[in-house]
């Protein structure tokens, strides 16, 4: 579970910060590339996804010998997580870029930094400290999503769980898992909340 | 040093600048009045290049802002801005925010560019505020900030656009003062206010605007005690 959701969270974030800089550009074709993309794989169950690129692609690949299509279970899992988390996380990135004061971007151009200037030492930092609570929810929802990697054998939790009960022939291995998740998920749910609280109370001077 | 020709800017079918002629020389205070929506602050916004033009020039410093090859981040380091609503950068302390562009645009090292903003705040009456975050400082203290940080750039003019209308009116004259004092200074600078009192004062010319058009322009006291036009009449008669 551990390398999936590390390396599953950093692609994403990366993805979805590109892909939301994508999405707010002044080039058309940019911005339609990531709407669709966004569109596509927010619309995809992830199983589904999953399971296309673990067994589909494999299959593909024996067939044509294009040999860097058959991927092992955790690479075709992280890869999965990566492209649907990276659609949310571009949503989450993009409001709260459009969370901050058209004011900001105004005042650092008026100092003759460029766009892009602008964005790296003005926006993004401000936008950071918005997304912080979505983030965190989303990463909540990916590391229960990393149990459906199982179902492309990839020895995560959940896979590991039904290995043993398949030894022990008992229910206990399915409980720990279940302990093991909500030992992760519940310091992250009051996190969360409190984070979103605190945002709410200084969310009026944002954007001064 | 600001020659504006024949400007034309729309939004949408909304003409707001319908062909404005304006030329500033070195140290003079411009100050520009009118009703709202006439199109003075808009004037402001265009002559750094936040709005861009339909027709017309723009030319800064013989550099025209509307020409296809010329860097218009280049323009804006020689023309510094302040705004109505300050837009301090809220993540950033005072002195941070004067900091910033001197040492990203300009690449100056950063104990030149600290000493040199730790002067300006002096000089704005807030040497004691240097860490403090712009929400720990009132209104008045803010947009004193908003000024040093324009002034860390070394611009060779300033555009004020109502910088005073957000205020609480106590905390108006401070403002009022820093800018004085830049005008006797001899910055060239292009006010956009209500403040009748600092025109007067001041101003070394006086600009009415309606409808996107300068209306009459002159000499701040003739203008305010004895107005030519009949819109420029009744403007001051409500706001005098």
């Amino acid at each position: 579970m551990a390398e999936l959701l590390v390396f599953g969270l950093f692609f994403s974030f990366i993805l979805g910060l590109f892909l939301s800089l994508m999405r707010l550009s002044r080039f058309r074709l940019l911005r339609w590339t990531s709407g669709a993309y966004i569109d596509f794989f927010r619309g995809l169950p992830l199983l589904l996804l999953l399971t296309f690129i673990y067994y589909g692609l494999g299959l593909v690949g024996m067939e044509t010998g294009l040999r860097f299509l058959i991927l092992d279970p955790v690479p075709a899992a992280i890869l999965g997580l990566t492209m649907c988390y990276g659609a949310y996380s571009a949503e989450i990135f993009r409001a709260g870029i459009e969370s901050i004061h058209f004011g900001q971007m105004e005042a650092a151009r008026s100092l003759g930094m460029t766009y892009t200037k602008s964005m790296r030492y003005i926006i993004l930092p401000q936008a950071m400290r918005v997304v912080v609570p979505p983030l965190t929810n989303e990463l909540i929802a990916m590391i229960k999503d990393t149990a459906l990697a199982s179902v492309i054998t990839a020895p995560e939790l959940l896979f590991r769980a039904r290995e043993k009960m398949g030894v022990t022939a008992s229910p206990t291995p399915l409980t720990g898992a279940a302990v093991v998740y909500v030992i992760f998920t519940i310091p992250l749910i009051r996190i969360a909340a409190r984070l979103e609280r605190k945002q709410g109370r200084s969310g009026a001077m944002a954007g001064m | 040093m600001i020659k504006l020709e024949d400007v034309h800017k729309r939004f949408g079918s909304l003409e707001v600048l319908r062909g404005v002629d304006l030329h500033v020389s070195k140290s003079e205070v411009v100050v520009i009045i009118g009703p709202s929506g006439s199109g003075k602050s808009t004037l402001l916004r265009c002559i750094n290049g936040l709005e861009p033009i339909q027709r017309g020039h723009v030319i800064i410093e013989g550099i025209d802002l509307t020409h296809r090859d010329t860097n218009v981040n280049q323009v804006r380091e020689k023309v510094g801005m302040v705004f109505q609503s300050f837009n301090l950068f809220p993540h950033l302390t005072a002195l941070e925010n004067l900091m910033l562009a001197p040492t990203k645009v300009q690449g100056r090292p950063k104990a030149e560019a600290r000493e040199m903003s730790e002067d300006l705040l002096q000089r704005v009456g807030l040497s004691d505020k240097t860490d403090t975050y712009p929400d720990q400082l009132s209104g008045g203290q803010q947009q004193r900030v908003a000024i040093a940080r324009a002034l860390a750039m070394q611009p060779d003019m300033m555009l004020f656009d109502e910088v005073t209308s957000a205020l609480d009116p106590e905390l108006v004259s401070e403002v009022l003062e820093v800018m004085k004092d830049l005008a006797h200074e001899g910055m060239t600078m292009l006010v956009v206010t209500h403040e009748m009192g600092f025109a007067r004062e001041v101003g070394t010319r006086l600009i009415f605007m309606d409808e996107g058009l300068i209306v009459e322009e002159g000499a701040p006291r003739e203008i305010i005690s004895a107005p030519q036009e009949e819109r420029t009449q009744r403007f001051l008669r409500v706001v005098l």
